[in-house]
């Protein structure tokens, strides 16, 4: 087939499907996230290793977990500061994305860190940081309901009409 | 069993004038040109199989697109099986298209990835890549990490950050070099989306994308298809084929999908198990590797994490990654650089060719077989062992991995 004079034709469309999806075994970490401010992981009643995100069941030994409350204080492992990004995210750049290991868990969950100071020399591996959470009401159960700063910082944040502490 | 026929497209931005269906008949079409010139006499009606490597539905805007291509190639009333596995969607596909043949399900199999992202489109930009990235940050976990902004350069720098953390490296300057690397390797590979001659400081001082990667440090998003024909001992000495290259290791390994879960946040056990079990089958030596191959084509998605992929394949120690590449930007004839001890994607790799997800890992290791023909034209690398390989990665903090080791004749009988 010739390339010449060859003109494309474009046409605009969209995929749009609305989900009201259950967490399933993991639905009581979101409701008490939303009602309480608390923060569940999960411990694996044979080896007891604590899962933060909660899982119900322990994927090393096959065993039931039961739920354990967190505190909401933890370190990062491993962070990054994102300046470009997806288009649902793109205007809110520049944020701060953060692997957090809450004390008491054994393993690190994604979570956003808010900071006065966005720099990588903060926001690093070891830095100290504490839940911060939206106001009651505001809260929705989802993971967007709370975020981490850097200890230093969390009275700051707190203070903020649209945020509240969690302990 | 053995590759007799390689066919690529070239990356591009965007094709304007194919389909992702009208592309995968081109690379098919080249495949078996190639195919037959490489001693075979054969058409699209002899193939028996065929495995496709397509990674996102959201992209190609169709659900099951495999079957799209199936007809549109002429395999009705065949056996046609999809593979989608994130970034390592074409390496995991060449495993696959490999189970058919060595099982026996298949003498003559067709290996097809291609991929079509930029008909994604944000209108409030007014470009492509914001869609396109977030078409692949529905591949993180949507109820705890993609809520959170997570896409995949943010997946892959947690690695290298948290490998920077433990080893000191690779530092900015050392990605930026595989970076100046594999664009400069792209000069030779008229195929390739991003040739460009380019210093260490252009890469350091390009837009930061998210910390440290800037810019020139990520692979484009590219369209693209590639194919491999893979036919049984049998059926290459039934074809007469010239030169076969065979396929004498395959190893692939998936590690948690969630990097908080993982014990050692640097580094990809994936990739480490894949390379072992791959070298394994090949009857090759992990801790010797670098003496036994010719020639790498690596998952060079981020800079970075080619680095760290140096010590995961076993070419280096694990933290000598970073110095490897700086050597060899010092010396010419050391490290991973086209006139090194060992190159690493001579093609220009991701960062230099494009990504086009399912089509890349299928493109790396016909590149490899290619070098191994001595037939990959001006980026050829000089053969002496006659082995190489190729490896994908990909997924959820880049999960899937897969190796494929690859020999021709010469590599088979100096073993």
């Amino acid at each position: 087939m010739s390339e010449k004079d060859f003109q494309a034709h474009e046409i605009r469309d969209q995929i749009h499907i609305d989900y009201k999806y259950t967490l399933g075994g993991q639905s009581k970490f979101f409701i008490d996230l939303k009602n309480d401010k608390k923060l569940q992981g999960t411990r694996c009643k044979k080896c007891g290793k604590v899962w933060m995100p909660p899982r119900i069941a322990c994927s090393e030994c096959f065993e039931d977990t039961e739920w354990i409350e967190l505190p909401h204080t933890g370190e990062i492992m491993v962070s990054t500061i994102v300046w470009y990004t997806t288009s649902d995210f793109i205007q809110k750049v520049p944020y701060a994305v953060a692997f957090i290991k809450l004390d008491n868990a054994d393993t690190g969950m994604l979570q956003g860190v808010f900071s006065e100071n966005l720099v990588p020399s903060k926001i690093r591996k070891g830095q100290k940081v504490k839940a911060v959470f939206k106001k009651e009401g505001e809260r929705k159960g989802k993971m967007t309901d709370f975020f981490f700063v850097p200890e230093n910082e969390y009275e700051n944040w707190i203070s903020k009409p649209e945020y509240e502490g969690g302990e | 069993m053995a590759i007799i026929g390689v066919g690529i497209t070239p990356f591009k931005a965007r094709y304007m004038n194919r389909t992702y269906f009208e592309l995968a008949y081109d690379a098919t079409k080249l495949a078996l040109n190639d195919a037959n010139e490489n001693g075979a006499s054969i058409s699209h009606k002899d193939l028996e199989t065929t495995v496709y490597g397509i990674y996102n539905e959201l992209f190609e805007r169709q659900f099951m697109p495999d079957i799209f291509i199936n007809s549109y190639i002429g395999m009705n009333n065949k056996p046609g099986t999809r593979i989608a596995s994130g970034g390592a969607t074409g390496g995991y596909t060449v495993r696959m298209a490999y189970s058919e043949v060595a099982s026996g399900l298949s003498d003559l199999c067709l290996c097809l990835g291609v991929e079509k992202c930029n008909d994604c489109y944000d209108e409030k930009t007014g470009t492509t890549t914001p869609e396109v990235l977030n078409a692949i940050a529905y591949s993180a976990d949507m109820t705890y990490e993609y809520p959170m902004g997570m896409m995949a350069a943010s997946s892959y720098v947690s690695m290298v950050n948290a490998h920077s953390e433990e080893f000191g490296n690779p530092t900015e300057k050392q990605m930026a070099m595989v970076s100046v690397k594999n664009h400069g390797n792209a000069m030779k590979n008229p195929k390739a989306q991003s040739p460009m001659e380019i210093s260490v400081d252009d890469v350091l001082y390009s837009r930061i994308i998210c910390y440290p990667f800037k810019m020139l440090d990520c692979c484009l998003y590219s369209e693209a298809s590639a194919a491999l024909i893979l036919a049984s001992e049998e059926k290459v000495k039934e074809l007469g084929i010239e030169q076969p290259i065979w396929i004498t290791g395959v190893g692939a390994a998936n590690t948690d999908c969630f990097i908080g879960n993982r014990e050692d946040l640097g580094r990809l056990y994936s990739n480490i198990n894949a390379a072992k079990s791959a070298y394994k089958m090949a009857g090759l030596d992990y801790d010797n590797i670098k003496e036994q191959i010719d020639v790498a084509e690596l998952h060079d998605a981020f800079s970075g994490q080619e680095v760290i992929s140096y010590e995961e394949l076993g070419f280096v120690k694990f933290g000598e990654g970073g110095p490897w590449i700086e050597q060899g930007y010092k010396n010419s004839g050391e490290g991973p650089w086209f006139e090194g001890e060992l190159p690493c994607n001579p093609s220009g790799g991701l960062i230099g060719c494009g990504h086009a997800v399912g089509a890349t890992g299928i493109m790396s290791t016909g590149e490899a077989a290619l070098q191994l023909r001595e037939n990959a034209g001006e980026h050829q690398v000089p053969i002496e062992k006659g082995r190489a390989i190729s490896h994908s990665i990909g997924g959820p903090g880049a999960a899937y991995a897969a190796v494929i080791v690859m020999e021709n004749e010469e590599g088979i009988s100096n073993k």
